[in-house]
């Protein structure tokens, strides 16, 4: 992989994503300002939207859940050299597999059977990540083509069922039917729409976390993103983690797709995830791969997000482009950021060199270059 | 009527076509340079909207098209601001690219129009060659179309020319596949990938107007709807080479202009699996056929000395 990891020190990693997000948010102020709304007040009535009342806190929670799982997943692919493009795809699939079993399943008590249909979310997803992995692992195909081509058969799929045999008799848009209400995730804060499925995300992140930080498959992980051919000589298993990697990248980004259907919407709905898939990859490169940056980074779409809504702007559409706009600069920022980071070290270096000098640094090599090879 | 349904259903076969076709040609230079842009859809829709804000502006079709092939050069430009100066990955850049862009445009078109649908606007007249057209079957489809059309179709043999027989078309596919050595060869490796960027950037741009100013007439939200990604499959499934991405063009062009007539002719046909069609063949294609191999240094900048 070593996209993201650098050897500057904390600084670095935390100082470049911070100033990005800010020179992106002050970009999307002078926009704002041009379409002649003050920036200032924009900013204002946003921060109220997303933070001022337990309703917009329990919003921007909400906003923020289907953004934050396939970002780790997206993560723990990319500790191991692998782009999942595809968990917009992975979302869709997971969301299909909840609702059928919501709607067509076995009929069992609440915890039981929200259980089922959010492990299939999961299962679904992960089945549509481990595609792309094994195309990867047994015959040298990029994940990134596959992954990504995957998405539009998931999201043509979801269509096609929601728009025939799924779709809900006397709907006016495309959508299943409601999910049992005994299925549904239930509200845990009263006063608010925050849904069990909080406890789940939260519950999932600590242990993504754990694994990638303090176990064996979190090592493996790093090992073959690191130098999958000496991780081979060292006996590991390449093939084996690559699958695994991309299919517990998908089962992440099912998992949000099903708890969506069972939480938030209530039902499946055609195009529910407007990129929730496409926008992981910027909250996780923001949060530079690890779990609590993801967290923050996350959070604070979920919160732009629900904030948009609060903008009084004159046309519509103004709101909902806030959050791709930001998230988009901010991740251009920070890739042209550490690239200024990396050309500072090697002149810094280079003079040392030339000074002769016996540095008691070790040499900074910054090889974000690279990356990954793609080899469709 | 059989007849009709055939010469109707190439006719929209072709229209369909020529959009993507700008894209996939586009992507297929960059890639034999080496550059791989997952941000093709995102050219595409710039394009699309800055294609259709001129032409609002100025009134002028053509003007709407240069607008365009602005508008898809400046994404590519970003993308090599970061990838080629600064050395970034090109996958990330490429996604990134496109969440922004969709942003860009959505915003933009509030602004200009003050809703996600634009105003209409003017669209290419169709040019009828006389005579070639009458030809059944086949002739509508190939001889009564756009400019556009003609123009992108032209472009496949002289790709073909370029990459096989100049100098240019050996640079840069030695700029693809082994960098290290061509610049040891006096390959100007990093301004030749730029060139073929700056390319892609262009023909993605007019392809997206080619589907707003040929087709449409008009700008909505997301009007691309994942045709860049379409573009990126037929660059694959025609293994990297201009006939091979034209054919993959039109086979996936046929199919969804084949949903299109069947429907108004009240056909049922499940649309939405004829649409999956072009990615659900490309990953197979990838899977099952040998030989699908692309550019050797696809996505790697090389150290620069």
């Amino acid at each position: 992989m070593r996209l993201l990891r650098t050897r500057q020190g904390t600084l670095v990693a935390v100082g470049v994503p911070i100033l990005s997000v800010a020179l992106a948010l002050v970009v999307v102020g002078v926009l704002l300002a041009a379409n002649g709304s003050d920036p200032v007040a924009a900013y204002r009535s946003m921060v109220s939207a997303a933070f001022g009342s337990t309703f917009a806190l329990s919003t921007t929670i909400i906003k923020t859940l289907p953004r934050l799982l396939p970002a780790l997943g997206i993560a723990l692919a990319l500790r191991a050299g692998l782009w999942n493009v595809g968990a917009e795809g992975q979302i869709y699939v997971g969301a299909l597999a909840a609702a059928g079993v919501a709607l067509f399943g076995p009929v069992v008590a609440f915890p039981i059977a929200a259980g089922l249909a959010l492990l299939a979310a999961a299962a679904a997803g992960a089945a549509w990540g481990a595609i792309p992995g094994a195309l990867r692992a047994r015959r040298g195909i990029s994940e990134v083509i596959t992954s990504l081509m995957l998405v539009y058969v998931a999201i043509h799929l979801t269509n096609y069922l929601v728009e025939g045999p799924w779709l809900a008799s006397g709907s006016t848009f495309p959508a299943t039917d409601p999910v049992p209400i005994e299925l549904r995730l239930p509200i845990i804060w009263t006063g608010t729409l925050l849904n069990a499925g909080a406890l789940v995300v939260l519950g999932v992140t600590v242990v993504v976390a754990f694994v990638l930080g303090r176990t064996v498959f979190g090592l493996q992980l790093r090992a073959i993103g690191a130098n999958d051919r000496a991780s081979r000589v060292a006996g590991l298993s390449v093939g084996w983690v690559t699958v695994a990697a991309m299919a517990a990248s998908g089962a992440l980004a099912g998992l949000a797709g099903g708890i969506e259907v069972l939480g938030a919407r209530g039902r499946l709905i055609e195009g529910f995830s407007p990129g929730y898939g496409f926008e992981a990859i910027a909250i996780a490169l923001l949060g530079r791969l690890n779990p609590l940056g993801i967290v923050g980074a996350a959070l604070l779409f979920g919160a732009l997000d629900a904030g948009g809504a609060g903008l009084q702007t004159t046309a519509e559409g103004v709101s909902s482009a806030i959050v791709p706009i930001t998230e988009g600069l901010a991740v251009v920022f920070v890739l042209i950021g550490l690239g200024i980071v990396e050309m500072l070290n090697r002149r810094r270096e280079a003079r040392a060199m030339l000074a002769g000098s016996q540095s008691s640094e070790r040499a900074v090599t910054h090889d974000s270059v690279a990356g990954p090879v793609v080899e469709a | 009527m059989h007849n009709d349904f055939l010469t109707l259903l190439l006719v929209a076969g072709v229209g369909l076509a020529a959009p993507l076709l700008y894209a996939a040609l586009g992507e297929l230079v960059s890639e034999t340079a080496g550059v791989i842009n997952i941000g093709l859809e995102g050219m595409m829709l710039a394009g699309a909207f800055c294609g259709v804000w001129g032409a609002f502006v100025s009134g002028s079709v053509a003007v709407g098209f240069l607008a365009a092939a602005a508008g898809g050069m400046v994404v590519a430009a970003v993308h090599g601001v970061v990838c080629l100066v600064f050395r970034a990955n090109q996958v990330v850049s490429g996604v990134v690219l496109n969440v922004l862009v969709l942003g860009l445009t959505t915003f933009g078109i509030a602004v200009v129009f003050g809703s996600n649908l634009s105003r209409s606007v003017a669209t290419l007249p169709t040019l009828r060659i006389p005579l070639l057209a009458d030809i059944p079957i086949a002739g509508p489809a190939l001889f009564e179309q756009d400019i556009g059309v003609y123009a992108v179709f032209l472009m496949v043999p002289l790709l073909v020319w370029v990459l096989r027989s100049t100098p240019l078309g050996l640079a840069l596919k030695a700029v693809g596949e082994r960098p290290e050595s061509a610049a040891s060869l006096g390959v100007r490796v990093t301004a030749l990938r730029w060139c073929a960027l700056l390319f892609c950037g262009l023909a993605a741009g007019v392809g997206g107007a080619q589907l707003t100013l040929a087709g449409l007439g008009a700008f909505t939200q997301n009007v691309t709807a994942g045709r860049g990604f379409i573009a990126l499959a037929a660059v694959v499934f025609g293994r990297w080479r201009p006939v091979g991405t034209m054919v993959a063009v039109l086979l996936f062009a046929t199919a969804d202009a084949f949903q299109i007539r069947a429907q108004a002719l009240g056909i049922h046909v499940p649309y939405q699996l004829l649409a999956m069609l072009p990615y659900l063949v490309t990953v197979v294609a990838l899977a099952f056929v040998r030989g699908m191999r692309a550019p050797a240094a696809l996505g790697v900048t090389p150290e620069r000395s």
